[in-house]
């Protein structure tokens, strides 16, 4: 390997797409009296944050990760929503679906946030702005609601600009933004050095008050600080990259399939949780999702995780190992619910959280003398009753069926993936 | 309490004991400690997590009767870091002493009273030959199921169906290991008990050094004695699986093939496993068999070893390489029989010519 200095395109065409206001979008799409109100999605109860704000509402100071509570004190009259994650999954896929129709690059970063390398498109679809302008207008016709794209050569100068793109709060209403903004190579230096140093990825704020110690506020100031200063103040890895970063230099690829490490789920609860029996329902409602998901993606787990928090925000982690691997829900609450038991929940539970990691593809299975002994016996035909549990699900709808103790008058309560993600309901 | 003892004594009295003290976090405190109780010239040494009591003695000299629980992996660091020759022990209230030389060491101790009782001796003694009986839990506890998610499974499994005789058995559920001992008579006719794998582990190590071992069958805990230390451990309770059905009656194909050489053949090809769900493959042939891993990620691996086979040919099996290795380590002999009946069915490693020992392996599907 040679220590050549990556090579930068000449054209600007790496793209980051970010939805405007997400799930605040998704939900006005379904209900168009929501348009031009200040709409918040999030966890309404006590406890809840906020997930995604409408322009309306951010008129009003409010952003994604504040207290519900706060929120609702800054604007009693806003409309508080709670999620509806199987919506935006949805949203998200088309969206998805959209951005490999013009490249096969894509990296997603959240639901509503992608990178593109759009540079094999030039023929079939034009420029980087061409693309980028193409794609807002299908994301519109498709889905049915707005994003806004940076055009850059690098993914930091991408991100930045996409947030150029933005629409803005005006207490008159919001400001369209432009959609999509563009980093000319030659105008790189001049976008970036301005910007203060928090723009720039892996600046939090303990490394911007180092730097603000050091008389750095804007990254132009970054820039010109000497390096020997920044690697005696921040280390030698830190202060070499952030340098860099300030010089426009950021030679990360977009990388289009990030596999999965962990499949998990957790949940706050709206009242601390004492009883282990109630405990145990929520590890089964986890461990039932996340082995949907598991064989969904065809995958196999050998490590379940068990995550609780305390009421007094301690937390702690229980994690086994089995040596075959296992996708049913049966072993997945098997192994949770005896990490449970081990666990002193006397203190009352707070949150809980159900993973699955050491993820490997479904494909060798190790058999089971337990499948030769036919269904009834343990695990033995689990897996055939598994196979018909995903059937149903895919014909009709995942809460269409569940284990036994997840029943009550209201149904089966399964557990979906985004479920209370920010905090309980009530 | 007070004595005087050799070092070299009394570690290997302390060290014994806490092999069966507790070392999970979450136990009772004074379960990581050992009780020490000085009865005339004797010192009775004893650990226990309440599941497994480990008890031995020894001969001291100058003792003052009384009784102490000492934290015991400690007590076992220092009296080991000390010179050779005489150690003394003291103990007041809350504090024991331990004197060698110059050196000299304070400890902490807990409150004898919250040490759990010690077990009391009950059922019939019967001795057993220590070589067939430890041989028999080297090759079945490697079958037991290593974590507890099925507590019936992290037990063995001894029995015996006529009275005569003892049948030693373990399963994970993915393999199964089931030895026959024929000559010996622990058990009354039909009689089955659970004892824990851990429990057996740490017998077959202090009867690496024995010539004797008595066992006690009570209704809730068994009993091992060699020579000074005393084993005891509680049984589990519950019904086993019917491992019986699961081992099928004949099989229409066999490889009989030398066991060193396939063993360390699986041990090479075995490298280019990258995750635990890689199988070793097993291709049978006429001459013999091939073994192969191929590794998407890293390169493949084949080595052809002989053997004679009667079967189907062109028959290939996926066996995870661990389990693969477990059994024929604990098969034992010159030379191995493995039989099949297809590639999706359990295979069953045995040391050739020999019925006793039987190893039961589910194959990886491929």
């Amino acid at each position: 390997m040679t220590d050549s200095a990556p090579t930068l395109p000449a054209q600007p065409t790496i793209l980051h797409v970010d939805m405007d206001a997400f799930y605040v979008s998704v939900e006005i799409k379904k209900d168009p009296t929501l348009a031009g109100r200040p709409v918040i999605v999030g966890g309404t109860g006590n406890r809840g944050v906020v997930a995604s704000c409408s322009y309306e509402a951010r008129a009003f100071g409010i952003h994604s990760a504040m207290p519900t509570a706060r929120a609702r004190r800054l604007c009693p009259q806003a409309v508080f929503l709670p999620g509806h994650f199987d919506d935006y999954q949805e949203a998200s896929s088309a969206i998805h679906r959209i951005f490999l129709s013009f490249t096969p690059l894509v990296e997603g970063i959240a639901l509503d946030e992608a990178f593109l390398d759009v540079s094999g498109a030039r023929r079939l679809f034009g420029t980087g702005p061409e693309v980028a302008a193409r794609i807002r207008q299908d994301v519109r016709q498709t889905v049915g609601i707005e994003c806004s794209v940076g055009v850059a050569r690098t993914k930091l100068m991408a991100k930045l600009a996409s947030k150029e793109a933005k629409p803005r709060p005006s207490p008159s209403g919001p400001q369209p933004g432009p959609g999509v903004f563009v980093v000319l190579p030659e105008e790189e230096l001049g976008f970036l050095h301005p910007k203060p140093v928090r723009a720039l990825w892996g600046v939090g704020p303990a490394t911007a008050a180092r730097l603000t110690r050091m008389g750095i506020s804007t990254v132009g100031d970054l820039a010109r600080a000497p390096l020997e200063s920044l690697v005696g103040s921040l280390g030698q890895a830190a202060g070499r990259h952030l340098h860099e970063l300030a010089w426009g230099r950021d030679p990360r690829r977009v990388e289009p399939s990030r596999p999965t490490k962990s499949i998990g789920h957790e949940e706050t609860y709206a009242k601390d949780h004492y009883r282990a029996e109630t405990l145990a329902v929520e590890v089964i409602r986890m461990a039932d999702a996340v082995a949907g998901r598991l064989r969904h993606a065809s995958l196999e787990a050998r490590t379940v995780t068990l995550k609780v928090r305390f009421g007094d925000f301690s937390t702690i982690t229980r994690s086994r190992t089995e040596t075959a691997g296992f996708s049913t829900a049966q072993v997945i609450s098997r192994i949770a619910l005896a990490l449970l038991e081990e666990v002193d929940v006397s203190a009352g539970v707070r949150l809980l959280g159900v993973s699955a990691s050491g993820l490997a593809d479904a494909g060798a299975e190790q058999l089971s003398l337990d499948d030769l002994t036919g269904p009834g016996s343990d695990d033995a035909g689990w897996k055939a009753a598994t196979g018909a549990i995903d059937d149903i699900r895919r014909r009709f709808g995942d809460r269409a069926v569940g284990p036994a103790a997840l029943a009550g008058a209201d149904g089966v309560r399964v557990k979906r993936i985004g479920d209370t993600q920010w905090g309980p309901g009530t | 309490m007070k004595l005087r003892c050799e070092r070299d004594t009394l570690v290997e009295a302390l060290a014994t004991a806490s092999r069966a003290t507790a070392s999970r976090g979450g136990a009772l405190p004074v379960l990581s400690g050992v009780r020490l109780e000085v009865k005339g010239d004797q010192l009775l040494v004893a650990g226990s997590d309440l599941d497994l009591t480990i008890e031995t003695s020894v001969g001291i000299s100058n003792g003052v009767d009384g009784v102490a629980v000492a934290p015991g992996r400690l007590a076992v660091d220092i009296v080991r870091s000390l010179e050779p020759g005489a150690v003394s022990f003291e103990a007041d209230e809350d504090k024991l002493q331990i004197s060698s030389g110059r050196a000299h060491f304070s400890v902490m101790l807990y409150a004898s009273d919250d040490f759990p009782r010690l077990p009391v001796r009950s059922g019939e003694a019967v001795s057993v030959g220590v070589a067939e009986f430890a041989e028999a839990v080297r090759q079945v506890v490697p079958a037991a199921a290593g974590d507890d998610t099925r507590p019936m499974l992290t037990g063995v499994l001894l029995t015996s169906e006529s009275g005569t005789g003892l049948r030693m058995v373990a399963t994970d559920s993915y393999r199964l290991a089931k030895r026959e001992l024929p000559g010996t008579s622990v058990l009354s006719e039909g009689q089955k008990v659970l004892l824990p794998a851990r429990a057996l582990t740490e017998l077959q190590r202090i009867l690496s050094s024995a010539d004797e071992l008595t066992v006690r069958l009570g209704a809730a805990d068994a009993g091992f004695e060699v020579g000074h230390v005393v084993l005891t451990t509680r049984l589990i309770e519950g019904d086993y699986p019917n491992y019986n059905q699961l081992i099928p009656a004949h099989y229409p194909n066999r490889l009989t093939i030398g066991r060193e050489p396939l063993v360390e053949a699986v041990r090479r090809v075995r490298l280019l496993v990258k995750d635990a769900t890689t199988p070793v493959r097993m291709a049978l042939r006429p001459s013999g068999a091939e073994l192969s891993v191929n590794s998407q990620e890293v390169g493949q691996a084949t080595e052809e070893l002989d053997g004679k086979y009667e079967g189907t040919e062109g028959l290939t099996l996926g066996f995870n390489p661990a389990y693969l290795i477990d059994g024929l380590e604990a098969a034992g002999g010159e030379e191995i029989t493995l039989e099949v009946l297809d590639a999706l069915k359990p295979a069953t490693i045995r040391p050739a010519g020999n019925e006793d020992y039987l190893y039961l392996l589910m194959p990886v599907r491929l």
